[in-house]
């Protein structure tokens, strides 16, 4: 599991660039797809971002959108599927 | 020469038994799979085919009879569809369930269409949710995957279809418990694939790609059948691969060389604007010499920022492209002309005068109230279309109306659904309740009539209201709803809005985001809505297409809130 840090920042970027709402209620359990928080069109830019956070290259076609509904979620399917950058 | 080629078929099969089985067919982009690449050419996927209408042999299925498929994207989907035609049986494909789907909903929804349907079969894959599975109304219902059979199955006795048999159901996009089907003869099957060939000039040496699902006319008859008939090699990923990771699209256009795809108008921005520069290194986007806009009304500036993004990859600005289409008409009514180097027609037009009586007024690009519409492209060979006011009476060029289309691969009414066909279909013409006017042979189209505001004699497009709504950056984009209510005291309509925030929280600002709303409608339009009404996330109700469904929308708000339901 990545740091508390880690977490910390993908939830201040959904806050603050997907939702544009710094003050939104987002937590690292918050059902985010599948409460209609985000939209699937959304999740790429996420996924993206998980990517950077984690310093790992995530194949995009080896997560489903169930994988990214929480941010624990997106943290767990980063370690299962990413590789470390060099 | 494809369009002479198919047009010397008497049926589907005729097709299917011309095809080479060496000959590259389906490719399917498979990222938890391995290999990731499904690949199979004409022999193997009639082999696939013959497991599947093995299958309904043994199922006890008889000609005709109708069979449901509700699978993930694959090329075993493509198979079943493929095997059910090679016996007479007619399919039909239905949109497959995701995570964020709403049981309640869902399960009312397919238990309606396959009862209506009178299906003798449905085909599950091994993933479909079991708690769905027991609302599915049918005599029976089967999970089958032809590459785990593990046994070789004996080769079935085709069918001889006729030209006016049915060959199979495609579904208009709705809300699924509203979808229609549409039952598509074998000569209608046919015929339009051989004005579609005609218009897009196809050649042998085009090759297809596509991401849309297969319960979409777009999907299903350009994307599948054209090239199963039609001999052509496809490059295919799921829909919800595509979304999660754009690129891979523009990867399989350039390691396939993909000549031709179709797309809705959001798909041009979203590729524009979700994937990454460094992403973009490598692609060659040089193949296509067709990107054709179709099943949205076509926006200048979404097919603008696509070329913008991607002429640096190759692709090229010729390559853009518009078609009307509906699966009432099996799919194409108007196609651009193909060899256009500048794209589909544009005409300026004063934003003053549409909504207006009377015809549009055209002005220059760069007129401060210009506002664009690109054409749909001229019709295919017969393929005609009217554009006529209430009263069903022609309309000059010029002049907005409802489009009546007539064709030689028309429907013959919604299956099961006499009732719905009668208001549909009149004197051999499909009243479309789309909006829309002519420009000498070019067809512009605006959008629902059935949606269509009207206040005060003037035609607002809700489109437009929700456009606003959206920009306040609280409301989730796509998801806030416009439409007229008739107040019988005033003799005309009002204007309600219904906004979806974002998040729960954004409800504490309700009021300032109605304001805000209002504010902009009014500067923006000068109309003055009756009610602007925020609602939490997830209340506006989705087509299968995943576009807001404004009656349904419409329904759910007077049930929720009664206090504004018009005196009647």
């Amino acid at each position: 599991m990545e740091n508390t840090a880690a977490i910390e920042a993908m939830i201040d970027y959904i806050k603050t660039v997907v939702l544009r709402n710094p003050k939104a209620e987002v937590n690292q359990d918050t059902p985010l797809v599948s409460s209609g928080i985000i939209d699937s069109f959304s999740l790429v830019e996420v996924l993206l971002e998980l990517e950077k956070i984690t310093n790992r290259r995530i194949p995009a076609g080896r997560v489903a959108p169930s994988d990214m509904d929480t941010v624990v979620k997106m943290f767990e399917v980063a370690e299962r599927v990413g590789h470390a950058r060099s | 020469m494809l369009r002479d080629k198919l047009a010397s078929y008497k049926n589907l099969l005729d097709a299917l038994a011309a095809a080479q089985p060496e000959q590259p067919f389906a490719s399917m982009w498979l990222p938890n799979r391995e290999p990731e690449l499904q690949e199979v050419t004409f022999g193997e996927f009639l082999n696939l085919a013959n497991s599947y209408a093995w299958l309904y042999r043994e199922r006890g299925l008889k000609c005709q009879d109708t069979v449901v498929l509700v699978m993930n994207q694959s090329i075993a989907q493509m198979a079943a569809f493929a095997g059910a035609l090679l016996t007479g049986i007619v399919p039909t494909i239905l949109a497959y369930p995701t995570f964020k789907v709403d049981p309640q909903k869902y399960r009312s929804g397919l238990s309606g269409v396959t009862a209506n349907l009178k299906a003798a079969l449905v085909v599950l894959d091994p993933e479909f949710p079991e708690e769905l599975a027991q609302y599915v109304a049918s005599t029976q219902t089967v999970r089958f995957d032809p590459f785990e059979t593990g046994h070789e199955v004996p080769k079935i006795e085709w069918s001889t279809p006729q030209a006016h048999d049915v060959a199979f159901i495609q579904h208009s996009a709705g809300t699924t418990g509203l979808q229609k089907g549409v039952a598509l003869s074998h000569g209608a099957v046919l015929t339009q694939l051989v004005h579609l060939a005609d218009a897009i000039k196809l050649q042998p040496s085009d090759r297809i790609a596509s991401w849309l699902p297969l319960y979409h006319d777009m999907g299903l008859i350009a994307c599948f059948i054209l090239p199963l008939v039609a001999h052509l090699p496809v490059a295919m990923e799921s829909p919800t691969d595509w979304v999660l990771w754009p690129v891979s699209f523009l990867k399989l256009v350039t390691t396939h060389r993909s000549t031709i795809c179709w797309w809705p108008n959001f798909t041009y921005q979203f590729m524009a604007r979700r994937v990454r520069e460094e992403d973009r290194e490598g692609l060659d986007l040089s193949s296509l010499r067709a990107v054709i806009n179709c099943s949205e009304p076509v926006r200048a500036q979404s097919m603008d920022e696509f070329h913008r993004a991607y002429q640096a990859y190759g692709f090229s600005r010729a390559a853009l492209h518009s078609s009307y289409a509906m699966a009432e008409n099996t799919f194409a009514v108007t196609q651009s002309v193909i060899d256009s180097q500048t794209g589909p027609l544009t005409v300026y037009v004063d934003r003053e005068t549409v909504g207006l009586p009377g015809a549009l007024t055209t002005v220059a690009a760069d007129d401060p109230r210009a506002q664009s519409f690109v054409s749909s492209g001229p019709c295919l060979e017969e393929n005609q279309v009217r554009i006529v006011d209430d009263n069903g009476q022609d309309l000059p060029e010029k002049v907005v109306g409802e489009i009546l289309i007539q064709s030689d691969s028309l429907f013959s009414g919604y299956y099961n659904r006499p009732d719905l066909t009668a208001g549909a279909l009149r004197n051999g013409w499909y009243w479309t309740k789309d909006r829309g006017f002519k420009v000498g042979a070019d067809l512009f189209v605006l959008g629902r009539k059935d949606d269509l505001i009207i206040i005060g004699g003037k035609n607002i497009y809700p489109i437009d209201i929700e456009e606003i709504a959206w920009a306040d950056h609280r409301v989730r984009a796509g998801r806030a709803i416009a439409f007229g209510v008739d107040n019988a005291d005033l003799g005309t309509q009002e204007l309600f809005v219904v906004a979806e925030v974002l998040e729960e929280s954004y409800l504490a600002e309700g009021p300032d985001i109605q304001l805000n709303i209002r504010r902009s409608i009014v500067n923006e339009l000068g109309i003055a809505p009756r009610i602007v009404q925020v609602v939490p996330p997830k209340w506006i109700v989705k087509s299968t297409a995943g576009k807001p469904a404004r009656s349904s929308s419409r329904e759910k708000f007077f049930r929720e809130f009664a206090e504004f339901e018009p005196k009647r």
